[in-house]
């Protein structure tokens, strides 16, 4: 390996990382597309050292959240039955699926996933269920406001049931799975955005290490890909939660569903 | 004691594995790209990925070529949520809560059946 591409490695996973924090998103829905494109690396192991990635991540911001009292624990582990299955089922799929096959159905996510970064915008709940209405009742300090929110989630089944869907795109795809389980516990449990986000970012390291010994197992971590992508990845996320606390969400969200679109096609014709 | 004292030194204690387990890794990785660099004055990658079981074998036999630091420190990173699960077990436990302390061993029992299977 060239500096140069070791460089372009840490800067790539860097970038990844920071916009796929400002969005939201995790940096696997950016890094596996720069691994297959960029480096031309099958995407298999592009895949596996997404999963590394997003449980480096997952697990750098849990524990912030979790000593700020913003995660909901026991939700969170509820969910993570159907998420663990989900992932699971996901690796051992992934494993079966030539490389192309999974690049195409990566390239079908792109298009979901931009769409789905536009619609999030203008449709997610600023209520919340009451804490007396609901299941697993919890509370926080909601640091824009320095009130206490206190809530609870109702229809726990029906969200299951996308955590489920959820893991298995992260076990097929490397990608965290925030985008499909932010949207389900803020609209059909009516959790507070917050806690939502904290709460999902909590279980996708767990659902990441569902499929990644799966991945390990069949050869696919090239530790030379795997550990400067990472740390590039890992030190972009946290530019990215502080950029993103300074400047407005709306036009970015529109640009980057655009190169999400783009990076989409380029999948498909890969 | 009481039971939200309880629950927020479960949250600390979560915390503290959790950052364990990512800046040791990270460090782990950070060492053997620079052992890897130092070593050969550039970063030669291998033709082929190690197999796990070659991986595991270097592991327990302790060696810290560049390598199977790098490993180590993939394996240390994957194996972290195991521990994340396991520490609310526990956590769970001492809060007397017998559902989610059952809920989490679940958890706990699907990923290390998964990664016996994986390893098998």
């Amino acid at each position: 390996m060239t500096p140069e591409s070791f460089i372009l490695l840490v800067v790539g996973g860097g970038i990844a990382g920071t916009i796929g924090a400002m969005l939201g998103l995790g940096g696997g829905v950016f890094l596996v597309p720069f691994l297959a494109l960029v480096f031309d690396l099958p995407m298999h192991q592009a895949v596996a050292a997404s999963i590394l990635a997003v449980i480096a991540t997952s697990s750098a911001g849990a524990a912030m959240n979790v000593e700020r009292q913003v995660v909901n624990l026991r939700l969170g582990m509820v969910l993570e039955i159907s998420t663990v299955i989900g992932a699971i089922f996901g690796g051992l799929t992934a494993n079966m699926l030539s490389g192309q096959a999974l690049s195409r159905i990566f390239a079908s996510l792109l298009l979901v996933v931009s769409f789905l970064m536009i619609w999030r915008v203008r449709h997610f709940r600023q209520d919340h269920t009451a804490a007396d209405e609901g299941v697993f009742p919890s509370s926080f300090m909601d640091d824009s406001t320095g009130e206490i929110v206190s809530y609870s989630a109702k229809r726990v089944p029906i969200v299951s049931l996308v955590a489920l869907i959820a893991g298995n795109i992260s076990g097929l795809l490397g990608v965290g799975g925030g985008i499909f389980k932010v949207p389900a516990m803020n609209m059909i449990s009516g959790i507070p955005m917050k806690a939502a986000a904290a709460t999902s970012n909590f279980m996708i390291g767990v659902t990441a290490a569902a499929s990644a010994f799966i991945y390990f197992a069949h050869g696919h971590l090239n530790p030379f890909i795997v550990s400067p992508a990472v740390l590039g990845v890992l030190g972009g996320s946290f530019l990215g939660v502080k950029i993103s606390r300074r400047i407005k969400g709306s036009l970015l969200t529109w640009i980057f569903a655009g190169v999400l679109l783009v990076i989409s096609i380029r999948m498909f014709t890969r | 004691m009481d039971q939200a004292v309880i629950h927020h030194r479960i949250e600390r204690w979560i915390g503290r594995v959790l950052r364990f387990g990512v800046w040791g890794s990270a460090g782990l990785m950070i060492a053997g790209l620079a052992s890897a660099w130092i070593s050969e004055s550039t970063i030669r990658i291998p033709a082929e990925n190690p197999s796990a079981t070659e991986v595991l074998r270097k592991l327990f036999s302790g060696s810290v070529d560049p390598t199977t630091l790098m490993f180590a420190g993939m394996v240390l990173l994957m194996l972290t949520p195991f521990l994340r699960v396991l520490t609310a077990a526990a956590g769970f436990a001492a809060e007397k809560d017998r559902r989610f302390t059952l809920v989490s061993l679940v958890v706990f029992a699907m990923l290390v059946g998964e990664l016996v299977y994986s390893l098998r």
